[in-house]
């Protein structure tokens, strides 16, 4: 038994330390670390926000800089990562909460050893040094609706999604839309704030049965990821591609054959590369102890004029104007 | 005997190979106080819903108990709703802490005697129990909280309990492992520890010899649920805040746990210690792989490799070397025996 239970230890111990060699050539150097630690890894968002990271890295070579991230979607588990990380003594963290809320107690522990916590999506944040968003929420929703308009011709019934009516800020995209379509006596709202948990196919349906109850719609404007794709098929199904406009938040990959076919007329979002990028500017930023000033450009593109207010909490809140809007002609340069 | 001190001494040597490796990756950072205390206060949430499950799976007849997390959170979310409103947190920090922990404990027990009862009285099987009480658990913490999370903030008591030390060690490994110790004690010195594991041995012959099987049975599911509880309050020191999805890969991250210390899922036979350390070995596992900057996906494989590597263990076991066993660690008396 002895023996067998001695080439047991040794496997585990030879799996454990194949495991662990690469990461020996990680650890062991004095740079300044900057950690980026995502909601999950391994989706098509923190994919491409990870490119971001290593181009930071790549132009940085003084800074360690590496993204991490959950294998699940679960708070406890980015938790953990945090826990770690902190322990392990980075000197900062770019950090995108899962749930704001779940992380305060650790980052509070880590602003108190030192480290430097940068946030991003995360607004209400009140343990961090700095939370970087892409853009005012305001400001998007009236990009949306102000392309939405120039699509219609400023004229014609239209309507509007959003996840959920507890979703903060799909709210105010909406609310700046509406605010907007003021200025086009034309446009008529009709049945506004559909709930769509973004969900395609509840989308989907939900799209049809006001394509059945207003056969003469002429906009939809949309606030979840999953939307353009239901309304998107709803129109295209209907066969009123091109006639019917749709302008919402949207990612390229899964939205590009509908801005092909034109069901959907332009999507909105930011560049999560961009994001990764400008986070670990403002960590390293203010690990060389330089201050953030209101306007500054922190080289990154859409940061180059980024506003600088309070936040809820000491730290502040750094806002970018990196929003985009993609149609047919130009989404193929952001593929992700 | 030799089965369950060859699992313990396997789990005491993976434990020091992980800490040795940790040590040499990161050239002796991971042996610094900060971090052995950092690991030790994330370890008790886990352990302490792993020693329910296992609990419930030494009651046997396929007893497992899936509502862990679960009740955790809505131990955490009611308590902290209702004594919010009685006591504010801010004026009166002490009491409130008091009264918070008081709640979660009693939510937790509550809901532990909940799934007894309706395992014991109405046999439902255990499986389906749990998971049915586990969504309305959860559903509850999502209706009294509305789906958002529910600021505990930091008064005084609390915030010790999450955040400070008694003799270098952090105060929530010190209640879990204070609730081990309870649990070993009552499972090794009391009448219902030896009805236990008999009726998960046997059943039939428990039914026969007169054992008071609702009885032990609801105590179980109540203990099980009283170890959320206490897990609901350290989740809620630690964070500041509780939230009705915290957690949920915890769910099987604890069964996980259970099967590698060895307790058996059909019943009869499950030891606290060896669930505590092999709860500290995939704390230490994922930590070092966090330390090492790798992939998350790299833990589960890993974790999945250790998992396996202990059921090999025990298979070979059944095997038929029971005797050479007996012969071999008889005389070399393996040093560590804790209870049982």
């Amino acid at each position: 038994m002895k023996s067998l239970s001695k080439k047991l230890l040794i496997g585990v111990a030879a799996a454990a330390v194949s495991l662990a060699a690469p990461a020996a050539t990680v650890v062991a150097q004095d740079k300044p670390v900057i950690a980026t630690v995502v909601k999950i890894s391994g989706i098509p968002w923190f994919d491409r926000m990870s490119t971001g990271v290593a181009a930071f890295a790549l132009a940085n070579p003084d800074i360690d800089a590496s993204q991490s991230g959950p294998a699940t979607a679960d708070s406890a588990q980015q938790l953990q990562i945090v826990n770690d990380l902190v322990a392990k003594g980075v000197d900062a963290l770019a950090v995108v909460p899962m749930d704001p809320a779940v992380l305060e107690g650790t980052l509070q522990r880590a602003i108190e050893r030192g480290i430097i916590v940068v946030t991003h999506e995360a607004d209400n944040q009140t343990n961090t040094n700095a939370d970087v968003e892409a853009f005012n929420n305001a400001d998007y929703g009236t990009a949306l609706n102000e392309r939405l308009a120039q699509c219609m011709g400023g004229e014609g019934k239209w309507t509007t999604f959003v996840g959920s009516l507890g979703s903060r800020t799909h709210m105010q995209w909406v609310g700046s839309g509406e605010e907007n379509a003021k200025k086009y006596p034309g446009m008529a709202l009709v049945d506004p704030n559909n709930e769509s948990f973004d969900d395609a196919n509840g989308t989907y349906e939900k799209a049809k049965e006001i394509l059945r109850k207003y056969p003469d719609i002429k906009g939809f404007q949309t606030s979840a990821g999953n939307d353009v794709l239901g309304v998107g098929r709803a129109i295209d199904e209907a066969g009123l591609s091109g006639k019917v406009c749709l302008v919402g938040t949207g990612l390229p990959n899964p939205s590009a054959d509908l801005l092909d076919s034109g069901a959907i007329t332009a999507i909105g979002f930011w560049d999560p590369q961009k994001a990764g990028m400008a986070m670990n500017v403002i960590a390293k930023l203010l690990l060389e102890k330089k201050e953030l000033t209101d306007g500054m450009d922190l080289g990154v593109e859409g940061y180059d004029h980024v506003s600088v207010t309070k936040g809820p909490g000491a730290g502040v809140l750094v806002v970018g104007n990196g929003m985009v809007l993609a149609d047919k002609s130009n989404y193929k340069q952001y593929l992700f | 005997m030799g089965k369950s001190a060859g699992q313990l001494v396997m789990l005491i040597v993976i434990n020091g190979l992980l800490l040795v490796l940790g040590a040499l990756i990161s050239g002796g950072s991971f042996l610094s106080s900060y971090n052995l205390q950092s690991m030790a206060s994330q370890v008790p949430e886990i352990g302490l819903l792993a020693i329910g499950v296992m609990l419930a799976m030494c009651a046997g007849q396929g007893g497992i108990d899936l509502s862990g997390i679960a009740l955790a959170n809505l131990s955490g979310v009611v308590s902290a709703v209702i004594m919010s409103t009685f006591v504010s947190a801010s004026t009166d920090p002490s009491a409130f802490s008091i009264a918070f922990i008081a709640g979660a404990v009693l939510i937790g027990l509550l809901g532990g005697i909940i799934n007894g009862a309706l395992i014991a009285y109405l046999k439902i099987t255990p499986i389906l129990c749990t998971l049915g009480t586990q969504m309305a658990f959860m559903g509850l913490a999502v209706v009294v909280s509305g789906g958002k999370a529910v600021t505990v903030g930091s008064p005084a008591l609390l915030s010790s309990i999450g955040n400070d030390m008694v003799l270098q060690v952090p105060i929530a490994f010190v209640i879990f492992a204070f609730a081990a110790a309870l649990v070993a004690a009552l499972l090794r010195f009391t009448p219902y520890g030896l009805w236990l594991m008999l009726m998960g041995t046997n059943p039939k012959a428990a039914l026969y010899a007169g054992f008071p099987k609702n009885g032990v049975l609801v105590a179980t599911y109540a203990i099980s649920g009283l170890l959320s509880g206490v897990a609901g309050i350290i989740i809620a020191a630690r964070n500041v805040n509780v939230k009705f999805d915290y957690g949920s890969s915890y769910l099987l991250i604890a069964i996980l746990i259970a099967v590698m210390a060895g307790v058996k899922p059909e019943g009869g036979y499950g030891r606290v210690l060896s669930v505590v350390l092999s709860a500290i070995a995939l704390q230490l596992m994922s930590s070092l792989l966090n330390f090492g900057g790798l992939s998350n996906f790299v833990r589960d494989f890993a974790w999945g490799l250790l998992l396996l590597t202990f059921l090999a263990v025990g298979r070979y076991r059944i095997a038929g070397f029971l005797p050479s066993i007996k012969r071999q660690t008889n005389p070399s008396a393996p040093s560590p025996q804790g209870p049982k």
